[in-house]
């Protein structure tokens, strides 16, 4: 009895020492998150949460002046290049910058400009299969080029892991002209004038982040050779040592990485402005909502990441403090397609137009298009179902960018119109016979349930032959769908990859886009004569006041030709515990954060 | 018993054929733009649009015929390399051995209290069998077993974090997982509280016992309902045999029979389902992994069937079936160890 | 014993009946759920109505006497017609997965030699295969819907009932009566049904209506993973897991969102309680050593 005592006693003690209550260190931050990393190489991640960190711990030539999305700050190189400053040549096809010098990376090396020219053919010799390398070609050599295409157009090879060494070195060249190293000034040579090349550059987009050389190559990456591009083109992960290994001269330093689990990231001490304030970043991925939000009621979290149906659950917290109605640059539309192919496709029912099934042209029709954005609860989807985190969308193009326009026409809830479209449509001919379609919404995300589920309980209620069905599908399902020209509506996400409307039109409208190109041959027709050209003389023009004239036109083209059902722009939020400081919202690194800025009091 | 043992181990890599040729010929029914799901894995990653699916599809040869792609895998499994798991991000071999340790942990510290607990309670509601306290011990036990986990474990970290403070979520606090993570700590075995004690540490032990209560109290609710059952009706079994009523007749002390007599036969039931715990919670728990912020095998499992990582649910697998087996065999040995009279064969 | 002797002690139990009182008032509500809960749309009367596309669950009012779910789900609906999802679950899983044991263990048992080693081996490799994974690669494999999660279900979970018909049946394949009815030249068929089963399956029968309950639970623990019933449709365990993230409360208030836990909550558990009194009940009867 007495041991047992004895054992208890001990126990008791252990948990009181246990238990002290560690006095919060104001040195370290704490950010709880949700999910994976994809990967921590600049050039091969292309989704926010690894952009997070590659943004605290490498750096861009330059960075956008907080709060404002088109003017720019220098961060490595010592100016931003314009036409007024001589740095922004030829007509807007040639780049200037001086670099900076006595600027560390964090084992020590110095920055050079020959570091910069290896970052940027790093990347494009990288050119990884999905990756986010695009940019840069397209901004380089060309709408459409990659690694592939020039190396098919240089050297006839269609697969770059296949070139030959002799191959490979003229592909090399090719790529080398673009960027050209002068004395202390890295100079960029643009295929054609290119205006969203700055913003391409700037801090938060990984693929224009500077590498050391000689650490790269010391760790197994490039060799800098022009001979070995077939060796490191588009590397699998495993392959890749960038994945789990990181060097810039940005304010942090990656101290430690287990994936899914935890970052640790620790100031630089030698970085070329002040370090940074706060010592210690610990950002963890917990997925489940509840234990979160506990870990952040009870002052274990600095920040975590809250869903916006939550968003009410912490407001109010004590010691809690919620930033929100941030713009950002990102959309949520349903996307039509043109010509549904029917054929095995149960979403289609019978697959004609007699009144059992939709036909294949179904919203080639722009009369049945507009009716369903004219069915489209707006309002009540963004009071209600984002809980008003978010704002109308006017058209492909988000606020804050280029060619937005606060009194563009849109399509207003108004079941009366919705009505009078879809008596037009077919001739009349489907308002006397209505429809059966069903649409997917991929499960795991209530926005786009609600959505979908708000288009069925307004259409039917049109007319009672019209019937709507929902059907929730996994992810990979929703994919197969999509990429087999089987889905009717496909509610979809975009975000922004630069802050440019350029980044907004490609996608949504061009013939060839992430979600153009799946919209069915009438719509690729349609598309490759009405707005392709306007996209493509978007891209290249210089002149401000001819540049927001096309992308006016082409938001209003989407509008009146209801290409898409465009539903609401989402706004961004932070939470955080009340002592943390010096925020600045970055629409370029939502949901992520910027802890250069913080600290605590 | 040691040829039982070599010929159980024996069909081993026979199960694991099956089981792992089973799932992969499940998975390769899905098309290879179902399967690509695996890398592009939500619609804000279908920023190159289907082009770029098609490159992938053929980068991983996901377009391969389904014995090529299988035997990629096998060659790699002989060479000791279970391949690359998207979904965790890493190696599968990694992911498995720094997923085990939480796993691991986890059970060590379930098993005891559970297995003692749910025994005593099945006893007492056994010995008091019909009345009051039988009735009650059943049904808090059968509501006990019918209410899903992750009710339990919600409301359990409410309670014990949420209002109380007491004990936190996740494996460690931060402090304790740097000095963990720090040059000067030894891991010796990834099980923080054995660490701990190695490294005569005894704050992290601490810290590593307060971050395991809540979780094991959620597991224990819900074993302790079904081992009870088990307990009492083996008990009441055994309480109906010849020889305890000879026991009885014979005047023994109500309190000799029963544990004496009745328990250690009744204990038989109580090693299957032991067993049975066993290998349900090393083959990992996903919902209480979940609410804890436990990265254990259940959600490496969860995670890499959801996302079609193929590698990481075949690896999975194997792991499993290794659990499997080697519990199935502790247990037929501990049935002899108790009961000389069961021999293997 | 007879089967009017077990029915009719099973009446007699107190503890039985109370189980059999909830099943059966259960029963009602399954049967007369278009009455109780008239549905929106008669065609699919297992979508539960939104009342709005609100997150915040409400508390219950007038309109909604149980209150509504995240995403303004009726609770009443979904507890009313849940209760054909339950039973329908329960008794589709629980018999065809008992069936399936039945037949795969009596056969293995019966005829023994290579056949048994097949079956056992196979047996061996569907329960090598963690349950979860199994369920999650099934559904989206087969699409997410009711029906894909009983296949699933059905799949991975016949082996413990082969297993125990598979013992049950070799204890008395050797006793007289069998080897009786062989010499007399019954053909194989006619012994496993007039002889081994009926004279096995007790056990089974308790297994199975203890499964019963369990099973709406593990149905539960697939939608907590997403991969249950489709959203919307009318399933205990749906429901509760729609309060995932509501449990603990908001706005200093722990017990806020009560109703959306207590009450799927208690469904759940009187079902669950009900079917394993009457299986505890059943148990006592048949095994007369517990006499």
């Amino acid at each position: 009895m007495k041991r047992l005592s004895l054992a208890v006693l001990v126990i008791a003690l252990v948990f009181v020492v246990s238990g002290l209550v560690f006095a919060d260190n104001n040195d370290t931050f704490v950010d709880i998150d949700m999910g994976n990393i994809d990967s921590l190489d600049p050039h091969f991640q292309y989704d926010s949460a690894s952009a997070e960190i590659v943004a605290n711990v490498y750096e861009n030539l330059i960075q956008f002046k907080p709060g404002s999305l088109t003017e720019f700050e220098p961060l490595l190189a010592t100016e931003v290049p314009t036409v007024e400053n001589g740095l922004i040549k030829n007509g807007g096809k040639t780049y200037i910058f001086p670099i900076r010098e006595g600027v560390q990376f964090h084992n020590g090396n110095e920055l050079t400009p020959e570091d910069v020219k290896y970052s940027f053919l790093r990347a494009l010799i990288q050119d990884r299969s999905g990756g986010p390398v695009w940019m840069l070609y397209e901004a380089l050599f060309g709408v459409g080029t990659s690694l592939k295409s020039i190396s098919s157009e240089v050297v006839r090879v269609d697969d770059p892991k296949e070139l030959t060494p002799e191959q490979s070195a003229e592909v090399y060249a090719y790529l080398e002209k673009a960027i050209e190293i002068d004395g202390n000034n890295v100079i960029f040579h643009l295929a054609e004038p290119y205006p969203p090349f700055l913003s391409i550059l700037a801090r938060n987009n990984g693929v224009s982040a500077i590498l050391d050389r000689e650490w790269c190559i010391e760790v197994g990456d490039w060799d800098g050779q022009p001979t070995s591009i077939a060796k490191y083109y588009d590397p699998t992960k495993e392959a890749d040592p960038l994945y789990y290994k990181m060097n810039g001269t940005g304010p942090y330093m990656l101290t430690e990485w287990v994936n899914g689990e935890r970052t640790v990231l620790t100031a630089f001490e030698n970085y070329w402005r002040e370090p940074a304030k706060i010592k210690t970043v610990i950002i963890r991925s917990v997925d489940e909502w509840s234990t979160r939000k506990l870990y952040l009621q009870r002052g274990d979290a600095d920040s975590v990441h809250v869903d916006a149906q939550y968003l009410s659950q912490v407001e109010g917290m004590p010691g809690v403090k919620v930033i929100k109605d941030l713009p950002r640059m990102a959309n949520t539309v349903g996307i039509m397609n043109f010509n549904i192919v029917t054929e095995g496709n149960p979403d289609v029912h019978s697959g004609k137009l007699d009144g059992k099934g939709v036909p294949s042209d179904f919203f080639s029709d722009i009369h049945v298009r507009r009716a369903f954005s004219y069915a489209m609860p707006y309002d009540i989807f963004i009071k209600e179902a984002v809980q008003g985190r978010g704002q109308k969308a006017r058209g492909p193009i988000t606020a804050q960018l280029l060619g937005f326009d606060e009194n563009s026409p849109v399509y207003e809830f108004n079941l009366e119109k919705a009505e009078e479209e879809f008596k037009k449509a077919f001739n009349g001919e489907l308002w006397e016979k209505g429809f059966e379609i069903t649409i997917l919404y991929n499960t795991g995300n209530s926005e786009r349930k609600n959505a979908v589920d708000m288009l069925k309980f307004f259409v039917e209620q049109i007319n009672p032959k019209f019937k709507v069905n929902v059907r929730g599908v996994q992810w990979s399902t929703y994919l197969d769908n999509l990429v087999a020209g089987k889905f009717t509506i496909g509610f979809m996400g975009w975000g922004a990859d630069y802050a440019d409307p350029h980044n907004f039109v490609v996608p949504y409208m061009r013939s060839d886009g992430a979600f153009g190109g799946v919209k069915g041959e009438n719509y690729v027709n349609w598309a490759k004569e009405n707005v392709d050209p306007l996209i493509n003389e978007g891209a290249v023009t210089v002149d401000p006041v001819r540049r927001e004239e096309i992308y006016k036109e082409l938001q209003n083209i989407a509008i009146e030709q209801a290409l898409d059902i465009y539903l609401y722009q989402p706004e961004a939020h932070y939470v955080f515990r009340d002592n943390v400081k010096g925020f600045v919202y970055e629409p370029t690194l939502h949901p992520g954060l910027y802890f250069y800025d913080l600290y605590k009091e | 018993m040691l040829s039982y043992i070599v010929r159980r181990l024996a069909i081993l890599p026979i199960i694991l054929l099956g089981v792992t040729l089973l799932i992969f010929s499940m998975i390769m029914r899905l098309s290879p733009y179902e399967r690509v799901s695996t890398f592009v894995k939500d619609p804000s990653q279908l920023k190159g649009g289907v082009a770029q699916l098609d490159e992938l599809i053929e980068k991983h040869g996901l377009n391969d015929p389904w014995y090529m792609q299988y035997g990629r895998w096998l060659k790699g499994v002989f060479r000791g390399d279970l391949g690359w798991s998207e979904s965790a991000g890493m190696p599968v071999t990694q992911a498995l051995k720094e997923r085990f340790a939480a796993t691991a942990e986890i059970t060590l510290f379930a098993l005891i209290p559970v297995i003692v607990g749910g025994t005593f309670l099945g006893i007492f509601a056994a010995v008091h069998h019909n009345d009051i306290w039988d009735h009650i011990t059943r049904v808090l036990a059968i509501i006990g077993w019918s209410f899903p986990t992750f009710v339990f474990g919600l409301i359990v970290l409410m309670i014990f974090y949420g209002v109380l403070g007491w004990f936190p979520p996740g494996r460690l606090d931060n402090w304790a997982l740097s000095i963990v993570n720090s040059p000067e700590f030894t891991n010796y075995t990834g099980l923080y509280v054995i660490d701990s004690i190695l490294n005569l540490n005894f704050r992290v032990l601490g810290n590593a016992i307060r971050h395991l209560v809540a979780p094991v109290l959620s597991i224990a609710i819900l074993w302790w309902a079904y081992l009870m059952r088990i307990t009492r009706s083996s008990m009441l079994e055994t309480l109906g045999k010849d020889y305890i009523r000879t026991a009885r007749s014979k005047g023994l002390k109500e309190r000799t029979v029963i544990y004496k007599h009745v328990v250690k036969n009744a204990l038989i039931p109580v090693i299957t389902v032991s067993g049975q715990m066993l290998i349900g919670l090393m083959g990992g728990l996903v919902v209480t992994e979940a609410i804890f912020d436990i990265r254990g095998i259940g959600q490496f499992l969860a995670q890499s069937a959801q996302q079609l990582d193929y590698a990481g649910v075949l690896g999975g697998a194997i792991y499993f079936g290794f659990v499997l087996i080697i519990v199935n065999l502790i247990v037929d040995v501990s049935y002899a160890l108790i009961d000389p009279r069961i021999r293997l064969e | 014993m007879e089967w009017r002797e077990i029915v009719y002690k099973l009446f007699k139990n107190k503890i039985s009946l109370v189980g059999l009182a909830i099943i059966i008032i259960m029963a009602l509500v399954a049967i007369f759920a278009p009455w109780i809960a008239p549905p929106r749309n008669p065609a699919e009367p297992y979508y539960i109505p939104r009342a709005g596309w609100m997150s915040e669950p409400q508390p219950p009012s007038r309109d909604h006497i149980f209150g509504t779910t995240e995403g303004q789900y009726d609770i009443f609906y979904g507890i009313v017609w849940g209760t054909r999802t339950a039973f329908m679950i329960g008794f589709v899983v629980v018999g065809a997965s008992t069936l399936i044991g039945i037949i795969l263990g009596t056969i293995s048992a019966y005829y023994g030699g290579w056949i048994d080693e097949i079956i056992m081996r196979i047996t061996d490799i569907f329960m090598s295969i963690p349950f979860t994974i199994a369920a999650i690669v099934m559904t989206t494999i087969l699409g997410r819907g009711i029906t894909n999660m009983m296949i699933a279900l059905i799949t991975f979970n016949w082996m413990s009932t082969a297993r125990l018909m598979r013992s049950q049946v070799l204890s008395v394949k050797g006793e007289e009566f069998v080897q009786a009815a062989r010499a007399l030249g019954a053909s194989d068929l006619r012994i496993i049904f007039k002889h081994v089963i009926l004279n096995t399956i007790f056990p089974v029968v308790v297994q199975a209506s203890m499964n019963m309950g369990s099973i709406v639970i593990t149905a539960s623990t697939l939608s907590f993973l997403g991969i249950g019933t489709p959203e919307g449709y009318a399933d205990w365990g749906q429901m509760i897991s729609f309060a995932r993230n509501w449990i603990i409360g908001g706005q200093g208030n722990a017990l806020k969102y009560w109703f959306t836990v207590v009450i799927p909550g208690t469904a759940i558990t009187l079902f669950c309680l009900s079917w394993n009194l009457i299986g505890d009940a059943f148990r006592d009867i048949l095994d007369p050593k517990m006499q």
